[in-house]
C-alpha cells in the first residue's frame, strides 16, 4: 500500500509538528508514507474566496499515483473530493482513514487528560465523519471512535466561527461564535480541546489567549501520537 | 452599510437573545423531523419533484393558467414587478378598493408592492402580526417565517402605546385593532405556498387564520405568487405540507392550510410573477428556485442568528438570501455570499436539497474580481514561489501582519510563526 502525506499548507507554515506527528502516526501503523515534496496547496482559499483556479488539477497530478492520500485537515480533503479527479476517492483526512481503512479504534482510551472535541464543519457536516444534528439519521462519530474514551463534544454542533476568508472579513461574528464554542466546550471542564482541523483550534486558540482562559487547545494528531508513542 | 457592520450593531444590541430564540426553534424542528423515520427519503423525493418543476416549468405554467381558468380563476402572468403592481392597481380600482387586507406574502415585499400601492393613496393592512408589528414600526420583515423575531415585546407594546408588556395582552390588542381592518377592507391580497398545475388550486399555510379572514369577508381574492411555487400533481402536495410546517417551526402542519379553488360570490385572481425567475433557470443559480420559502436555512445559520436579518439588507435574507440578492444588484450586495462560513448547516436542512455550498461558492465567484488573490494563485502553483511567499511573511515584522489582518487582529491574538517548516527545501 502506497501512502501519499498531505501537509496542508496552512500547517507547513503555521503548525509544522502536526506534519510530523501525522507522519509518525501513519509509520506507526508500519506504512510506506512518502511526503511528495513538491506539494502546495490545494487551492481551497482560492476556491473559497470565488477565484478560479486549477490547483486541485495540480494536487491531482503530485498525488495520483498513491493507493491513499492522508490528510491532517479535512477541509481540504473535502475540497478534493468535491472535485471530479482520480484522487477525489482515496483522498483521506486522518481520523477517516484510521477509522474506514485501518480500522483502529480506542486509542486515546486511558489517556489521562479529559478530551472535547470539537467538530469542526468541514469534518462533520461536508464529510460526515460524524452525524449532524440537521439530519435524521443514527448517530455515529468516527473520530470519537478512533480516540475511545470519554469524549466531551458541545452541546451544540454549530460552527466555530472560523471559516477561512469570513475571519477577515467579519472579524466580530467570527469572534463572537469562537467565543460561544469556547464557553460551550469549557462549561463541561474539559483539560484539552481537539479536532481534527488545525485552523478551527488557531482560531479558538486565538481567542482563548487574548481573553485570557487557560486550556489547552491542540490538534488530534498530536494527541494520537502521545498516545501511540507511550505504548510502545 | 455592509453586512459585517450592521451585525456588530445588532448583536451588541440583541444578538444573543435572537441567537438563543432561533436555536431553541432549531431544536423544535430537529424533534419533529425525527419524528419522521422517513425524513431524508422524503427531502429525496421532494428534490426530485422541485427539479422536475425546474425543468418543465413552462408547461407546468401552462397546465395550471388552464386548469385555473377552467374554475373561473382570472390568471394573469406578469413578467416585472412592475407589471405585478399594475396588475394589483387596475383590479383594485375596478373595485374601487381604497383599502386592502394582506396576508403574509414575501412575493409582494420582492415587488416593493407596498409602497407602489401608498404612492398609489391606497393604503394595505399587513394582517399576520409579525408583519403588522414591522409594518408599524416602518421596517421590512428580518426572516422570511418569523418576521418580527428582532423585537421584544416591550418594542411591540411601545408601538401599540401601551406600558403592558405581556404577549397575551398585546396580541388581543392586535386582534381587536385588525379586526377593524378586515372590515373596512375592500380586497384582499394573499400569497401562496404552493400551486397545484393539475388542479389550478393554490395552497395557502398560515398559523393566525388571517389570510381566510381577509379572503372570506372580501369580494376580491388576490394571489400573488412566484413561478417557482409550482408542483404538477396534487398527489405531490402531501410530502410538502409533511415537511414545510415541520422544518419551518416545528409544528406538525400549520394551523390552517387552505386550497383555494372555484371562488363562491368573489373575484379570484392569480397574478404568476416570473420577475427574473426565468431568467434564473437558464443560470448556474437554477437550484435556488426549488426554494420552498421554509426559513430553516435562515434559522440554523449560525451567522444570522447573531447578525439578524437586516444585515442583508435584501428582503430574504440568510443564506438563501446571500444566493438571491446579488442576482438583483451585484454591487450593492456583493458582500452577502462572504457573510458565511460554509459551514453547510443550511444544506444540511434544506428540505429540497439546494446544494448551498457549492451555490455560495459560485455566488462568490459571481461577484468577485480580486486581482491580486489571482496573481496569488498563478504563482502558488510553483513550491519555489511558495516558499518566496513563507519567506516574506517570516520576515515581515508582527505590527505589519497584525495590520495586513486586521480583522482578525481586532478580537484576536495572531498566531506565532515557527521558524521551521515541515517541508522546507
Amino acid at each position: 500500500m502506497k501512502i501519499a502525506l498531505h501537509v496542508p499548507c496552512y500547517i507547513n507554515e503555521l503548525n509544522p509538528q502536526i506534519a510530523k506527528k501525522t507522519l509518525l502516526i501513519l509509520r506507526h501503523f508500519k506504512l510506506n508514507v512518502k511526503v511528495p515534496i513538491n506539494q502546495t496547496c490545494c487551492g481551497q482559499p482560492f476556491i473559497n474566496s470565488g477565484i478560479p483556479t486549477t490547483l486541485p488539477l495540480k494536487f491531482n497530478e503530485i498525488f495520483k499515483n498513491y493507493d491513499y492520500i492522508v490528510s491532517p485537515s479535512s477541509s481540504c480533503v473535502s475540497i478534493i473530493r468535491n472535485q471530479n479527479l482520480e484522487v477525489s476517492n482515496k483522498t483521506y483526512e486522518l481520523c477517516e482513514f484510521l477509522h474506514d481503512i485501518l480500522k483502529v479504534k480506542d486509542i486515546a482510551k486511558n489517556y489521562q487528560k479529559k478530551i472535547a472535541l470539537h467538530n469542526s464543519c468541514h469534518s462533520l457536516r461536508h464529510l460526515l465523519e460524524g452525524a449532524p444534528s440537521e439530519l435524521n439519521i443514527p448517530y455515529f462519530n468516527k473520530i470519537k471512535k478512533v480516540l475511545g474514551g470519554n469524549i466531551i463534544e458541545a452541546t451544540r454542533d454549530e460552527c466555530c466561527g472560523f471559516g477561512g476568508i469570513f475571519s477577515l472579513k467579519e472579524g466580530f461574528i467570527s469572534y463572537v461564535m469562537g467565543r460561544n464554542k469556547l464557553d460551550d466546550l469549557l462549561e463541561k471542564k474539559p483539560d484539552v480541546i481537539t479536532g481534527v482541523d488545525y485552523s478551527c483550534l488557531m482560531h479558538l486558540d486565538s481567542i482563548a489567549k487574548k481573553d485570557g482562559d487557560k486550556i489547552e487547545i491542540k490538534h488530534i494528531s498530536e494527541i494520537i501520537w502521545e498516545c501511540l508513542n507511550e505504548t510502545l | 452599510m455592509k453586512h459585517y457592520k450592521l451585525a456588530i450593531k445588532f448583536y451588541k444590541e440583541k444578538g444573543p437573545r435572537h441567537d438563543k430564540n432561533l436555536w431553541n426553534i432549531r431544536q423544535k424542528r430537529d424533534k419533529a423531523i425525527k419524528e419522521i423515520d422517513k425524513w431524508e427519503q422524503l427531502r429525496t423525493k421532494a428534490s426530485e419533484i422541485k427539479e422536475y418543476v425546474i425543468e418543465h416549468l413552462e408547461e407546468l405554467i401552462e397546465e395550471f393558467t388552464k386548469n385555473a381558468k377552467k374554475q373561473g380563476i382570472e390568471v394573469y402572468y406578469a413578467k416585472t414587478k412592475q407589471e405585478h403592481n399594475e396588475i394589483i392597481l387596475k383590479l383594485l380600482k375596478e373595485k374601487k378598493a381604497k383599502k386592502v387586507v394582506k396576508s403574509k406574502s414575501m412575493l409582494t415585499e420582492e415587488c416593493d408592492l407596498n409602497e407602489f400601492l401608498k404612492e398609489n393613496k391606497i393604503e394595505v393592512i399587513d394582517t399576520d402580526l409579525g408583519e403588522r408589528i414591522v409594518q408599524l414600526r416602518g421596517e421590512k420583515p428580518s426572516h422570511i417565517v418569523l418576521p418580527a423575531i428582532h423585537t421584544t415585546k416591550e418594542e411591540v407594546a411601545k408601538i401599540l402605546n401601551e406600558t403592558n408588556s405581556d404577549p397575551t395582552y398585546l396580541t388581543h390588542k392586535m386582534r381587536k385593532l385588525l379586526r377593524e381592518e378586515f372590515l373596512t377592507s375592500k380586497a384582499a391580497i394573499t400569497g401562496a405556498n404552493f400551486l397545484i398545475a393539475d388542479k389550478g388550486f393554490a395552497v395557502v399555510c398560515t398559523n393566525e387564520g388571517n389570510a381566510d379572514l381577509g379572503v372570506t369577508l372580501n369580494k376580491l381574492h388576490i394571489i400573488s405568487v412566484g413561478i417557482d411555487k409550482l408542483l404538477p400533481s396534487i398527489k405531490d402536495l402531501g410530502i410538502f405540507l409533511r415537511m414545510l410546517a415541520r422544518n419551518a417551526t416545528g409544528q406538525k402542519i400549520t394551523t390552517y392550510t387552505t386550497i383555494f379553488g372555484k371562488p363562491t360570490n368573489q373575484k379570484r385572481v392569480i397574478i404568476l410573477v416570473d420577475n427574473g425567475r426565468i431568467k434564473r433557470k437558464k443560470s448556474e443559480f437554477k437550484e435556488t428556485l426549488k426554494c420552498i420559502r421554509c426559513s430553516a436555512c435562515l434559522t440554523t445559520c449560525p451567522v444570522f442568528r447573531r447578525s439578524g436579518g437586516h444585515a442583508y439588507r435584501y428582503i430574504i435574507p440568510g443564506p438563501i438570501g446571500s444566493l438571491l440578492a446579488p442576482l438583483v444588484d451585484k454591487e450593492e450586495y456583493k458582500d452577502l455570499p462572504f457573510a458565511c462560513t460554509l459551514c453547510g448547516s443550511c444544506e444540511m436542512v434544506c428540505p429540497v436539497k439546494i446544494p448551498f455550498s457549492k451555490q455560495l461558492i459560485n455566488m462568490r465567484k459571481y461577484v468577485t474580481k480580486n486581482k491580486i488573490m489571482k496573481i496569488a494563485e498563478k504563482s502558488i502553483h510553483s513550491d519555489k514561489t511558495f516558499k518566496l511567499f513563507s519567506l516574506i511573511l517570516r520576515l515581515t515584522p508582527k505590527p505589519l501582519l497584525q495590520k495586513a489582518f486586521k480583522e482578525w487582529s481586532k478580537y484576536k491574538k495572531l498566531p506565532n510563526i515557527p521558524q521551521k517548516r515541515f517541508i522546507s527545501l
